[in-house]
């Protein structure tokens, strides 16, 4: 039973292979269409646009080329631990400072009331 | 190009915030863990001691009911020079433009009260400063006379100032 349908549809390779006559038939019988005039041309040229870096329609390639930085994770990551220690380091330089004065204010405020002064 | 203008504001804009809130968050747990004693900017400020410190905490308390004492007082008499120019005076000045006599007296005696206040005061900014390392109490005292009585000294020559300039005209 297996044979049998195995049988029904037997590989067409196979059977070019086993008749040579059959074969060149076939390869005579093949149309092969005539090329587009710069066919070949047009291949290389989007062979080449697809290779090319895109280029932004307004030009601003530069803008593109920040962005792609701008989103490398170990560039972002950087940034924003720099960001934050800055900010942090500022932050408590100027609380320091402020609370320096509110400890002023506060001595003087008691030693020397506004009506006093 | 739209899309990476967008992409570099939010960047931007995340940025400002890391930044900012940072910034916001060091400054208030720096003024947070300060002390809040009256005397934290002494100790901080001329780099005293315990010991030093233990002798100023005392001159203070002593001198702290005195302080409020006068102050009472300095309220009282301004209270009553606001009685003494009474509300149908305008600035003490009556009908005939001159300062009515009580309204006079009471002026100078809030000001002889202030002036006795003020000598009281820079007392214990001696008592203080001399209890401070010697070039410490210079300075404490030094500051001391500059924020309480300097403010007058600025009050004074800036009058002198505009006065200078209405007799240049």
């Amino acid at each position: 039973m297996n044979k049998e349908k195995e049988n029904i549809n037997p590989d067409p390779g196979f059977a070019e292979a086993r008749d040579p006559k059959l074969s060149a038939l076939l390869r005579e019988s093949r149309v092969s269409p005539a090329l587009l005039p710069r066919f070949r041309e047009g291949v290389w040229r989007r062979i080449e646009e697809a290779a090319a870096p895109a280029r932004s329609p307004g030009g601003i390639a530069w803008l593109d080329a920040l962005v792609t930085l701008v989103l490398r994770p170990r560039f972002a990551l950087a940034t924003a631990t720099v960001l934050i220690v800055a900010g942090a380091l500022l932050g408590v330089r100027n609380g320091n400072q402020m609370a320096h004065q509110d400890a002023q204010a506060r001595y003087l405020a008691v030693v020397a009331p506004n009506l006093l002064r | 190009m739209n899309r990476s203008l967008v992409i570099l504001l939010g960047a931007l804009v995340l940025g400002v915030a890391l930044f900012g809130g940072s910034y916001f968050a060091g400054q208030r747990a720096c003024r947070m863990t300060r002390s809040a004693d009256d005397l934290s900017w002494l100790r901080d400020e001329f780099h005293l001691g315990d010991a030093e410190m233990s002798r100023i905490q005392k001159l203070h308390e002593g001198y702290l009911p005195k302080c409020a004492e006068m102050c009472a007082k300095i309220a009282a008499k301004k209270s009553e020079l606001e009685t003494a120019l009474g509300p149908d005076t305008h600035v003490g000045v009556n009908s005939t433009t001159n300062v009515n006599p009580v309204a006079q007296q009471k002026l100078a005696e809030l000001a002889a009260l202030r002036a006795q206040c003020q000598s009281q005061m820079l007392q214990h900014f001696i008592e203080v400063s001399q209890t401070m390392p010697p070039e410490q109490g210079r300075r404490y005292l030094a500051e001391m006379q500059r924020f309480t009585l300097g403010f007058h000294e600025q009050t004074e020559s800036s009058m002198s100032g505009s006065m200078d300039h209405e007799h240049h005209h």
